[in-house]
């Protein structure tokens, strides 16, 4: 909402107050003041002139020597290109010395005559030419004939005036006029407004012109509707001071009857519709909701299929207009225009909303008529643009306002109790019932004691926002100044406060990964179903049923993510497209499963812990060699975790992954007791190649299944006090024989006294056959009550011997 | 005999000093005090002398013998010190080299920001929670106080899957789903750190996913006041012991009164500059007394429970406190960005 210092002046008086100071107090009272600034502040010392006389130049046939009198004692010879320039027309004149926004003005000899000055069009004033009418664009900027000779032409078209912008919060639509404003205003400093005084427009009783207008309601949707017809009216472009406040408030002029609506919105917040009343049917307005499919020409010549919803303003054969939203094309107001009925009512505000949202036709009205509209002010406006109608349209009062109230109550005020003790407990800090009263009629709000503890206040009906107590209290506090409520510290039982031990595992995590060197990203949840198809898994597969957006705003960003693996591919590309060497990267990221589609219930938000390796291994160093990150640095890091959590390394089992992004042979996935908690691998060739990168490792880890299993305690096993034995095995065995198989068989067989089981080297080549590998295993015995006898030692490595070579078929390497 | 004593003795010094390595060292001492050495040759030489000679011979042979051994003790020690020092000159490292520096992992900056906030409540006994990302109409807005086609909902422009299913367009939610499941117990006393959408063109200052915390206290006698305690002591704690605040009245339908919280311009420090548009002021957070409907829609009926809330962009905080001036940078996890957070510094 803009307004301008000098309009906001004429209703209430602030000559003692700086708009810089009104802007600061009314930013602390709610209402920001988004920013503020001079209408054209460049212009200085530019006169209203009247031209008396022009020649022709005698040495450039498109120039003319004006004779301009600006009130000075002699009159000035001024040169002009203007082709528009006559004598008897007031001009804007920059004499010698004053500024346009172009610059300094000063005399000059054009084509070897004196010119004292420039005659100046609206552009060179640092009018905003586009939204001016074309004709008062072109050339020089011709004034009214009853300016004032002399008179600075800063002052004259308001040029010197102050433009501020307010912020409105959507509760404070009452301040979508000067009106709300001034108020607003009268309230923070204990102002009086003075609105203009408006009587309702009487017809004459000789008058010869009566028109009939009636109205009927044939929807609830509309509250409230005033009707008066003007007639006689002859349309022409309105006084140049309502176009020049219309222009510094950002509307554009367009013609007499056009600004005077647009003018009494902004003054009183009311849109106002003005029909061509030779083309409704029977004089009968009639408000109704549109029927089906119902079609309509609005006036920017487009047809507009309606919903129901809409509310429609009709005649008994045809429509008019979308009610609060456009009017149509048929009965708009043209040069041939002589009679309008002027409307002033309340519409539906969700009606309107709903309608100018699917119309795509958001306007000045249709925004105030959404946030309502004040009852006690719909008359008022009405009154007031006929009367400037008469005064700026030769318009003559043709019909009595024909006034329709269907909301039973509209013009009740609301009544509020407010008690004393509740004002204190919620602010913290008292304010005295006398104070109270004060804020009250400061407000404007009538209000009645009911005794020492309470007070009745009334609320006017241009104030909704204010429904109940908790209202009035904020309207106190911000008056009195929120700089004005003390800090205290809460009272209250005391709460410990803290993180879960969910939270508290995913902080541990984070800080381990970042320990080991990775960089934590954060990526978009919102992405597009494409990035999926790459990693392999069927169309059908759950992975690729996406929660997809009614109303997305980019390509990319169309679907609820399934799977973290994009997300951090992308981010791998965009920096391996910087030249990083060495990618290393984690997320605690969200990913969606859909129960259903469309997603009518929310879908399985699943907390996932993942990251990716890409590159180099280690920082590039003068003193050792770069090396590629491979399958046991993922898998390094990801036992590294779960050692970090908690689990020892016999608690969990490693088998190969199914997921169909990986390389078949280097990918695993990890379980204890049953449950899939991680998997970890080499990303497959075609999708690293989408992305443009060198081999990359992935991880996932499943957050919510590993915090049910994690252990909470932390026990020490006692040291030892018996000496182990030590014996060192190679087996030989086939070359695909998992290791860990090897070693959960040994580990089994090896009975109580095995301390631990290592494998020391795999080995292939020469020394075995094809198809074979040695592998070395470091078994330490240890009895926890007595030394181990060699005879015991014996035993165990029997056993050990004796299982391999039946299960695997192993041999013993020499 | 004497003479020939103090010729060996002279030759085994000059031959001594002569000596460089450690084999010409070993070379010498066996040659001059080994047992088939010069000096034991003397000695075994002294049985053909006349008895009352030899005690004399063999007092200046062990005095020879111990003056050759200080020698070459003393000589040995010069030579490996100077051994020592060649070798350790052999092994000289440009200490200046880049040194070989173990991986230096960084924590996102928005996730840095969360934590320093969640320490700072979690020390006024808030305890953590987290809400789904997809929320029901119900929660996102009705049970906030912002029923169907409400002019506020347009403050927050909405993705939906469905009319009934949409992204949560702020962490309040949360507020409601709390409150529910809690009520009628007191105190409640909780921070919602998350992300949230908002159907906005991404550029230097929008996003349309971005992070918000969110904070809410319900028990009996909570006022404005409490509010504005714990807001001053968050904003000392995060911007430093100088910092001031400032309430200004808003609007949030889910909170009356309603505040916007101002804190002194961490840039010019009041004076103002172009970040703080040259008010001196950074508006920070909104906040507010919790809506007495919002209270009683979420079962707290009785009317003498109150509470407040409280909700901050953390992205905003962020690009404050750290300079960053471009909202997408934080989802774009460019290295060289994301490097700048090692150091531990707040
Ligand atoms: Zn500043």
């Amino acid at each position: 909402m803009k307004i301008t210092w000098q309009w906001l002046n004429e209703y209430i008086d602030l000559s003692d107050l700086t708009p810089q100071q009104v802007a600061k107090d009314l930013t602390n009272a709610g209402i920001p003041v988004e920013w503020m600034e001079q209408v054209s502040p460049e212009v200085q010392g530019v006169l209203v002139g009247y031209v008396t006389a022009i020649a022709k130049h005698p040495e450039a046939d498109r120039l003319r020597v004006c004779t301009v009198d600006v009130g000075y004692d002699e009159q000035l010879q001024i040169v002009c290109g203007a082709q528009n320039v006559d004598a008897g027309q007031k001009v804007p004149v920059a004499v010698h010395g004053s500024m346009l926004p172009g610059g300094k003005i000063k005399k000059a000899k054009l084509r070897g005559v004196e010119s004292n000055g420039m005659i100046c069009s609206a552009g060179e004033l640092g009018l905003d030419v586009k939204m001016l009418p074309k004709e008062q664009t072109q050339g020089i900027f011709v004034l009214p004939s009853g300016a004032p000779i002399g008179e600075s032409i800063g002052a004259y078209l308001g040029l010197d005036d102050t433009v501020m912008e307010l912020e409105l919060t959507p509760n404070r639509s009452d301040c979508l006029s000067l009106y709300g404003v001034a108020n607003e205003v009268a309230a923070i400093y204990g102002k009086k407004v003075k609105m203009p005084v408006v009587d309702t427009m009487q017809l004459q009783s000789n008058d010869q012109t009566q028109q009939k207008l009636f109205v009927e309601l044939a929807t609830p949707k509309c509250a409230y509707y005033c009707g008066q017809v003007v007639s006689g009216l002859a349309l022409a472009p309105s006084p140049l001071w309502m176009q020049m406040r219309l222009l510094a408030v950002g509307m554009r002029p367009i013609n007499n009857l056009v600004d005077i609506t647009n003018y009494v919105m902004l003054e009183w917040g009311q849109p106002l519709h003005a029909f061509d009343y030779g083309v409704i049917e029977d004089q009968t307005i009639i408000v109704r909701q549109a029927f089906d499919d119902e079609a309509i020409i609005t006036l920017d010549d487009q047809s507009r299929v309606v919903q129901p919803e809409t509310i429609m303003i009709t005649d008994r054969h045809k429509n008019l207009g979308l009610a609060g939203v456009m009017g149509g094309q048929n009965s708009e107001v043209t040069a041939n225009t002589t009679s309008v009925v002027i409307e002033s009512a309340i519409f539906d505000p969700i009606a309107t909303r709903k309608t100018a949202k699917a119309l795509n036709l958001r306007s000045e009205a249709s925004s105030r008529f959404e946030k309502g509209i004040d009852p006690a002010v719909t008359e008022v406006a009405l009154s007031r643009a006929a009367f400037l109608m008469i005064a700026y349209a030769h318009g003559q009062i043709a019909s009595e306002v024909v006034r329709v109230v269907a909301k039973e109550g509209l013009m009740t005020p609301t009544s509020i109790t407010v008690h004393v003790s509740h004002v204190a407990r919620l602010l913290g800090f008292t304010i005295e019932q006398a104070e109270m009263l004060t804020l009250c009629a400061r407000l404007g709000f009538a209000v009645k004691v009911m005794d020492d503890e309470k007070i009745e206040v009334s609320v006017p009906t241009r104030r909704p926002d204010i429904t109940r107590e908790a209202d009035m209290i904020e309207e106190f506090a911000r008056l009195v100044g929120y700089d004005k409520i003390p800090t205290t510290t809460m009272k209250g039982a005391l709460t410990a406060g803290g993180l879960t031990k969910k939270q508290k595992i995913e902080r541990n995590l984070r800080d381990y990964l970042i320990d080991l060197g990775l960089h934590e990203v954060w990526t978009y949840s919102l992405t597009k179903p494409d990035v999926m198809a790459p990693l392999g898994y069927a169309q059908d597969h759950p992975l690729r049923q996406f929660g997809t957006l009614l109303n997305p705003l980019s390509e990319d960003r169309i679907a609820l993510r399934t799977h973290m693996l994009p997300s951090l591919l992308e981010v791998a590309m965009y920096n391996r497209n910087r030249n990083q060497e060495s990618i290393r990267l984690f997320e605690f990221g969200t990913v969606f499963l859909p129960k259903s589609l469309p997603m009518v219930e929310q879908p399985g938000e699943q907390y996932r812990l993942t990251g990716l390796m890409s590159g180099t291994i280690a920082p590039t160093h003068p003193h050792h060699k770069e090396r590629m990150v491979d399958f046991y640095d993922v898998a390094g890091l990801v036992q590294a975790v779960f050692v970090k959590l908690g689990f020892e390394p016999k608690e969990w089992i490693v088998t190969k992954s199914e997921e169909p992004f990986y390389h078949p042979h280097q990918c695993a996935k990890m379980t204890v007791e049953g449950n899939e908690i991680a998997h970890f691998g080499r990303i497959n060739k075609q999708v690293v190649e989408k992305y443009d990168l060198a081999d990359t490792y992935y991880f996932e880890l499943d957050l919510e299944r590993i915090i049910q299993i994690v252990k909470d305690r932390l026990r020490v096993k006692e040291l030892p006090k018996h000496p182990s034995a030590d014996r060192d095995l190679a087996f030989v065995v086939e070359r695909d024989l998992p290791v860990s198989s090897l070693l959960a068989l040994t580990s089994k067989e090896a009975g109580e006294h095995l301390e631990s089981v290592t494998v020391f080297d795999v080995y292939t080549g020469e020394k075995v056959a094809h198809e074979q590998k040695s592998v070395a295993l470091h078994f330490v015995f240890r009895a926890v009550d007595h030394t181990l006898s060699e005879r015991e030692i014996q035993d165990a490595i029997d056993r050990i011997m004796s299982a391999v070579t039946t299960t695997f078929g192993a041999t013993l390497r020499e | 005999m004497i003479e020939r004593l103090q010729a060996i003795e002279k030759i085994a010094k000059e031959k001594l000093q002569a000596s460089v390595t450690g084999a010409e060292l070993e070379a010498w001492r066996v040659d001059f005090l080994g047992k088939k050495g010069e000096l034991s040759s003397a000695l075994r030489a002294m049985g053909s002398l006349p008895a009352e000679e030899r005690p004399k011979i063999g007092q200046v042979v062990n005095t020879i013998r111990t003056t050759l051994e200080e020698a070459f003790e003393s000589y040995k020690t010069k030579l490996e010190t100077q051994w020592q020092k060649a070798k350790e000159e052999s092994e000289k490292v440009d200490i200046t080299l880049s040194p070989r520096l173990p991986f230096l992992g960084t924590m996102h900056p928005l996730q840095r920001v969360i934590r320093r906030i969640e320490d700072i409540f979690i020390g006024f006994g808030f305890t953590v929670e987290r809400g789904p990302h997809v929320e029901t109409d119900h929660f996102n807005f009705e049970m906030l106080n912002l029923p169907k086609d409400h002019p506020a909902r347009d403050m927050q422009d909405t993705f939906y899957f469905h009319e009934e299913m949409l992204m949560r367009t702020h962490t309040s939610p949360m507020q409601a789903r709390t409150m529910q499941q809690r009520a009628p117990h007191v105190p409640l006393r909780i921070l919602v750190p998350g992300r949230v959408y908002r159907r906005d063109d991404d550029d230097a200052t929008h996003s349309h996913e971005f992070t918000q915390i969110e904070g809410l206290v319900v028990d009996y006698g909570i006022s404005m006041s409490d509010l504005k305690g714990v807001l001053l002591t968050f904003a000392k704690e995060l911007f430093g012991e100088q910092q001031e605040i400032r309430l200004r009245p808003s609007f949030f339908p889910f909170t009356e009164p309603s505040a916007e919280m101002d804190v002194r311009c961490i840039y010019c420090g009041g004076e103002g500059c172009s970040t703080c548009k040259h008010t001196g002021w950074i508006e920070i957070l909104g906040c507010g007394m919790v809506h007495p409907s919002v209270l009683t829609m979420n079962g707290y009926t009785d009317g003498d429970v109150t509470g407040f809330a409280f909700g901050m962009g953390v992205e905003r905080i962020a690009m404050l406190l750290y300079g960053i001036t471009d909202i997408r940078q934080f989802y774009t996890n460019d290295v060289r960005l994301l490097q700048q957070f090692i150091a531990v510094a707040r």
